[in-house]
């Protein structure tokens, strides 16, 4: 086994520890059911990394505290975080797990300069490739049109900042497009918003353009003003700094020749 | 009379906004609502300080773009009332309590 995984006697992990993006974490709970299912969902992700973010997982709804810097609450169950620890409560089952992970990474990744969107990644020429759209827009159908192994997630794409370049990262977050996780990153080649149509067809954006393209399809809960602040220079370096194109596409895999190479 | 976007105008503090591409767009936190101005908007949101007056703002617009003092006056009360009607600015005295001026 290649990951640090301590086991209870049972068999039972006692965590969970992950790499998503850069942000290493570790899932603590004395309910071994959930653990179990989060080490068999997250496998793809489970990583050994110092500095790991604590995250306590229970079924029982908790009070948040007045220190929290970041509360959110999702059909019965709440997340509540600080700068170096999480609780996710009211966890009935690895769905609400989900829901809770998204919702404290999209604030998580604030200080990374990152954030989560609702997007297809794929890796093609060691460049990440990000279609962003809504539901319906063809995250999907661009992920089945891809070579095998190349996607990175046909629909939460995590986009982050290091060492000055922006990367894409696989996340364990996937829509129809069913596939094992892909926990790698490439350097960012391009943001295309997608426009199904009967032709195949490239043009650049406008920063602002992009910006305005990006806004409503980034995942973000928070409602604290500062956080929005945050996230908002963020997006707009992004924009600034990311070739962004309007990307009119035929359901084939004919599109991949009028991308930028 | 009172003047609809006449006063001291102050933007709203719970707002996220950026310039790009001399367009602002402004994000209300509390309602997941983007908002967008073009460039004279731009110029009229960044010169909005708490401070100055609809006429303060419409003489900058003079010394910037070719336009009559009259003009700018009627374009920035209008965009005032559309800022305020849309809670992107609030009335100075509000935030501080008394008076502007």
């Amino acid at each position: 086994m290649t990951h640090e995984h301590a086991i209870l006697e049972s068999g039972v992990p006692a965590h969970v520890d992950l790499l998503i993006g850069s942000l290493p974490l570790r899932l603590n709970s004395r309910d071994s059911s959930l653990l179990s299912a989060a080490s068999r969902r997250y496998q793809g992700f489970q990583h050994t990394e110092n500095n790991r973010f604590s995250i306590e997982v229970d079924r029982h709804l908790a009070k948040h505290e007045e220190s929290d810097a970041f509360v959110c609450d999702f059909e019965g169950a709440r997340v509540s975080a600080n700068s170096r620890h999480a609780h996710f409560s009211g966890v009935h089952h690895e769905y609400a797990l989900d829901s809770l992970l998204r919702m404290f990474l999209s604030w998580a990744l604030l200080p990374q300069d990152g954030f989560l969107l609702h997007a297809a990644s794929v890796i093609r020429n060691g460049k990440a490739h990000v279609f962003v759209g809504r539901s319906g827009a063809g995250k999907s159908t661009v992920a089945s049109l891809s070579p095998q192994g190349s996607v990175l997630t046909d629909e939460i794409s995590l986009i982050n900042r290091v060492n000055g370049e922006w990367h894409a990262f696989g996340t364990p977050f996937w829509g129809e497009f069913r596939a094992d996780g892909v926990n790698t990153s490439a350097p960012l080649g391009g943001i295309f918003r997608l426009i199904q149509s009967s032709g195949n067809c490239v043009k650049p954006m406008r920063s602002s353009e992009l910006l305005k393209s990006l806004l409503p399809c980034v995942l973000f809960f928070s409602s604290e003003a500062a956080d929005h602040k945050r996230l908002l220079k963020i997006l707009a370096a992004a924009s600034a700094e990311i070739p962004g194109y309007n990307l009119q596409f035929q359901k084939n895999r004919s599109f991949w020749e009028v991308l930028p190479s | 009379m009172n003047v609809p976007g006449a006063g001291v105008w102050q933007k709203n503090p719970s707002l996220a906004w950026r310039e790009i591409d001399e367009e602002t767009i402004i994000i209300s936190p509390s309602e997941s609502v983007m908002h967008e101005l073009n460039n004279t908007g731009s110029f009229i949101w960044r010169n909005i300080d708490g401070h100055r007056r609809a006429e303060d703002l419409a003489t900058l617009l003079t010394e910037q773009y070719e336009v009559t003092q009259e003009t700018a006056l009627a374009d920035t009360l209008s965009l005032l009332q559309e800022l305020s009607a849309r809670k992107l600015v609030v009335a100075a005295e509000v935030l501080q309590g008394g008076m502007a001026r």
